[in-house]
């Protein structure tokens, strides 16, 4: 790595106080945009309308940095570092999109494309689907590597939600809500690498869970149809989560 | 919520001392597991084992089944009485441990399943006298290919040596396991 030393990733270092944190400017794209302390890359861009593609990330949650979508290029820095969990600091310069980006960006897209069946044209997403979304917006027409075709279950033992893990990008979303908004931890991401799934509590049926409190939360912050409301049909599940960034803005008041 | 602590699965005393030891200490959730799981006679980890760990230091479920899965070293499933771990790392592959997995699969008769959530092969035996299991490097690549019999490293093994292994171990007399603690 170069000589700069990237801020460590901690959910904690986000300033609740404005006045207290430092302004200053980085650049994007050779343009100057003025940042706080405690922003992250993603943030600035985000706000100045400079489009990064990004699944995992999602306002008001922790940043993990798992999708690699939003891998952005650092002066000074010889890899690609996900912009989600890069906070700024002064003198940043960085490049969102340029031909080496692209060609990542698409290379992660594939693979996500090829690991499980995502079949649009039966999705109950199709139409509000962010991975779909993406695949849109770097146009992507192919995908070079073999579909792996995996076997997999959909649980719709639940009363009101089910899961579909054949749609599932293993992007977290739905676990970290479970986990720190509404505290309840019955979602988690179960086995390791290809085999990992969204399961809850000990790899029983979702719709036996003794934690689950049926709020729905997990469905709304998916970003595909691997999570969606019972009784939808194709094209028919739109999400809605900008409950998020109000619910985490009231609680941070309230403390 | 049923209640846990009456399972008759659990050995509560043992399981309580274990948390009293590890409370407040960082990562007391894998020292935990691994002490229980050695506990066991069958050398793994009930779903009522980890309830009750869950419940008494206040770690989700979720959590709990997400570190016993992550972790091969940690069994879901009881473990047969001798245990043969074959490396299947490049240099073992190189020399042949396929082979020697092959032919300890069919010695034991034993069918490979899909069910595992990890990559790594772990079956057992019906009558649960032996669990064959992959590994991806022992780092004893210069005596490969390498097969761990009850924790012996063995070199340079053959379809012939581990034969002869498995037949004297399968000469001793079975000693009784109870089921639970």
């Amino acid at each position: 790595m170069g000589g700069h030393r990237l801020p460590a990733c901690d959910p904690q270092t986000k300033k609740l106080d404005n006045n207290m944190s430092k302004e200053f400017t980085i650049r994007i794209n050779g343009r100057d945009i003025p940042a706080q302390e405690g922003e992250t890359v993603l943030d600035v861009a985000r706000r100045s309308d400079i489009y990064i593609p990004a699944l995992c990330h999602l306002k008001g949650l922790s940043p993990v940095g798992a999708c690699r979508l939003c891998l952005v290029e650092v002066k000074g820095v010889s890899r690609l570092v996900p912009s989600c969990t890069t906070y700024v600091h002064e003198g940043l310069d960085v490049i969102t999109d340029s031909e080496g980006i692209q060609k990542c960006r698409m290379v992660i897209l594939q693979l996500l494309f090829s690991e499980r069946n995502h079949t649009c044209s039966v999705c109950v997403s199709n139409g509000h689907c962010e991975l779909q979304a993406i695949a849109e917006n770097l146009g992507m027409n192919y995908v070079r590597y073999p579909y792996r075709f995996p076997a997999l279950k959909v649980d719709a033992s639940h009363e009101k939600y089910a899961i579909d893990h054949n749609r599932c990008v293993l992007c977290t979303r739905c676990v970290r809500v479970c986990k720190e908004v509404e505290g309840a931890h019955t979602l988690e991401i179960i086995g390791r690498g290809v085999h990992s799934l969204v399961l809850a509590d000990l790899d029983g049926l979702w719709g036996e869970s003794q934690t689950c409190t049926g709020c729905g939360k997990c469905v709304q912050v998916c970003p595909t149809g691997a999570l969606f409301e019972k009784g939808k049909a194709v094209g028919q599940m739109k999400k809605r989560n900008e409950f998020l960034p109000y619910l985490m803005s009231m609680r941070s008041l309230n403390r | 919520m049923p209640e846990p602590a009456m399972d008759p699965k659990v050995d509560h005393a043992f399981l309580d001392n274990l948390i009293t030891q590890y409370r407040h200490k960082p990562g007391a959730l894998l020292a935990i597991l691994e002490s229980a799981q050695d506990h066991h006679p069958r050398k793994y980890l009930t779903k009522e084992t980890l309830e009750y760990i869950g419940k008494e230091i206040g770690v989700s479920r979720s959590q709990i089944y997400n570190v016993v899965t992550f972790y091969s070293f940690f069994n879901l499933t009881p473990q047969g009485d001798h245990s043969i771990t074959i490396c299947r790392g490049t240099a073992c592959h190189a020399r042949g441990s396929k082979k020697i997995l092959d032919f300890v699969k069919n010695m034991l008769q034993l069918q490979e399943t899909n069910s595992g959530y990890a990559d790594k092969l772990c079956l057992t035996t019906p009558d649960n006298r032996f669990t064959v299991r992959t590994v991806a490097c022992f780092g004893q690549c210069a005596l490969a290919p390498v097969v761990s019999v009850d924790e012996r490293i063995y070199g340079y093994m053959t379809c012939r040596k581990i034969r002869e292994i498995i037949e004297k171990l399968d000469r001793e007399p079975v000693e009784p396991v109870p089921l639970f603690i």
